[in-house]
């Protein structure tokens, strides 16, 4: 993510949608659910509006009390012609796309100002965010209602609902435009990770990492010691159980939260995959794997070694929901990750192997709150999961336990990524 | 089966819809109206998919007869309405 600008430039991407679709979420015109996969032309969408102001007169530029962290774009834009969408972030019902430009656009459901456009309307197209066209967008996230957008010079631009304390403004407000996170002001944030009603935030200083969490912490999410009744925590919480870790990067889904250190180590807390315990503090994954990509949904998590192998934890339903929907079988009860900390690698029971074909190596994988997506290293997008939406993008609404081919033109010279919402899917081609 | 148990706690009441929600992961939201849990109902539904949940509450905290004394659910936040 934090390199997508500077490798993908000068060439083309595009964009397919597929899934729910009555918000507005996937971007297409006709606000439904897509069963496959639908071209989405964000390049006509910039082009269109970067000469447009018209759309722009209830919008003001965002302002902030820390001017010096915040790097101006220079006043030049570049042609539209090379403006492409490097990195899409996907919430419960909104999305927000990153360009190799540090421009932002987003649409879906707007309701509580997650689309930061200054009111809290919901939008289908495409729609840059001029309000930050004074900035660059090194990193952006989206939550189940709210949005996060990181400057290049490390500044947290937050907004959508507030109600848990999600924003980190001190306070349980919603906010229509981001708005500057002033407790980071003399901060450098590397990553932003947003979850359901809980946000994380990776800073980097002179003498290593913090990770600092806000928002709901009823399911142990914020990774903090939970003293009294209050759960909710509006200004960010340094997490202490990282304090002696080099964290690499940070990943929220649901009431989950993961990190995963310099060294490929997984770090996990919040709810338990497919039980009701809550972790209130980070716990290491007992494993010598070393990971580099963590996907979490709301009850499994999909982690990719550096050997290009893919282990999904939890997940007990994943694929089943429908089924189990129909026949009311009783749920199955489930050893929790952590149950197995003494056993070695071959018997780490909880964390199931999922291979592609021929056991090709896997790339880069995706999770929506109940269906996973992953690319193979010769650009096949494989899913698979809870199918009700069409997030799977296979022309049908059914489930999937194991991962199956989604017919997209497949080229191999292209870099595919999968970027995966509550319950819909984007894939990025970039050839 | 319910797709999840969610206590009342968690659910946020909408002013809008005038039921108590929680999130559904196929991005809608499970929806059960005051009177529903008056009458002792207890499977919030999404209207945009065939899942539902078990909302988990005290009968009598819902119970007309101490409508007025306040028994409102701790998260209940009011949505902010521009």
């Amino acid at each position: 993510m934090k390199a997508a600008a500077e490798t993908v430039e000068k060439e083309e991407v595009y964009v397919w949608g597929w899934g729910a679709g009555t918000e507005g979420q996937i971007g297409m015109e006709i606000m439904e659910d897509q069963h496959s996969p639908q071209p989405l032309d964000i390049s006509r969408a910039i082009a269109a509006q970067t000469h447009d102001d018209s759309n722009i007169d209830d919008e003001v530029a965002a302002t902030t009390s820390s001017a010096p962290s915040l790097l101006p774009c220079s006043s030049s834009e570049n042609p539209t012609h090379s403006v492409f969408v490097s990195f899409l972030a996907c919430g419960g019902a909104h999305t927000i796309a990153l360009t190799n430009t540090g421009k932002v656009l987003t649409w879906g459901r707007g309701t509580h100002g997650q689309l930061g456009h200054g009111h809290p309307t919901s939008c289908w197209k495409p729609r840059i965010l001029k309000i930050l066209s004074n900035f660059v967008i090194s990193c952006v996230s989206a939550g189940w209602n709210h949005s996060g957008f990181l400057t290049d010079g490390g500044c947290l631009l937050t907004c959508g609902d507030g109600s848990f304390g999600q924003l980190g403004h001190g306070n349980y407000q919603s906010l229509f435009s981001p708005t500057e996170v002033s407790f980071f002001a003399a901060k450098y944030i590397k990553k932003i990770a947003f979850g359901m009603r809980h946000s994380l935030v990776l800073v980097k200083g002179p003498s290593g990492t913090s990770v600092y969490s806000f928002g709901s912490g009823r399911r142990g999410q914020l990774g903090i010691h939970l003293e009294g009744t209050s759960r909710l925590f509006s200004l960010p919480q340094f997490i202490f159980a990282l304090e002696n870790e080099t964290i690499d990067d940070i990943f929220c889904n649901g009431d989950h939260s993961a990190a995963l250190s310099i060294y490929g180590e997984l770090y996990l807390w919040g709810r338990d995959f497919n039980s009701k315990i809550n972790y209130n503090l980070p716990l290491k994954l007992p494993t010598h794997l070393k990971f580099l990509q963590v996907a979490l949904g709301w009850n499994h998590a999909l982690v990719l070694t550096d050997n290009g192998e893919l282990f999904m934890i939890g997940g007990n339903h994943h694929g089943k929901l429908c089924a189990l929907n129909e026949v009311g079988k009783n749920q199955e009860a489930t050893a929790s990750p952590w149950q197995h900390a003494n056993l070695n690698d071959d018997s780490f029971s909880s964390l199931k192997r999922i291979s592609a074909p021929d056991w090709e190596k896997i790339v880069h994988i995706g999770a929506g709150s109940e269906h996973s997506a992953l690319v193979t290293e010769s650009g096949v997008i494989m899913t698979w999961g809870w199918g009700e939406h069409g997030q799977l993008g296979l022309g049908n609404i059914n489930d999937q336990t194991i991962p199956q081919v989604v017919s997209l033109n497949q080229m191999k010279t292209c870099t595919v990524k999968v970027h995966c919402g509550s319950g819909f899917t984007f894939a990025l081609k970039i050839h | 089966m319910s797709y999840d148990d969610v206590e009342i706690e968690d659910m946020e009441w909408n002013e809008e819809i005038q039921a108590f929600t929680y999130p559904c992961p196929c991005g809608d939201l499970f929806q059960i109206t005051k009177e529903d849990l008056q009458l002792g109902e207890e499977i919030a539904r999404c209207p945009s998919c065939s899942l539902y949940i078990t909302v988990i509450y005290n009968l009598e905290d819902f119970d007309r007869s101490n409508e007025g004394k306040g028994v409102e659910p701790a998260s209940s936040h009011p949505i902010s309405v521009a």
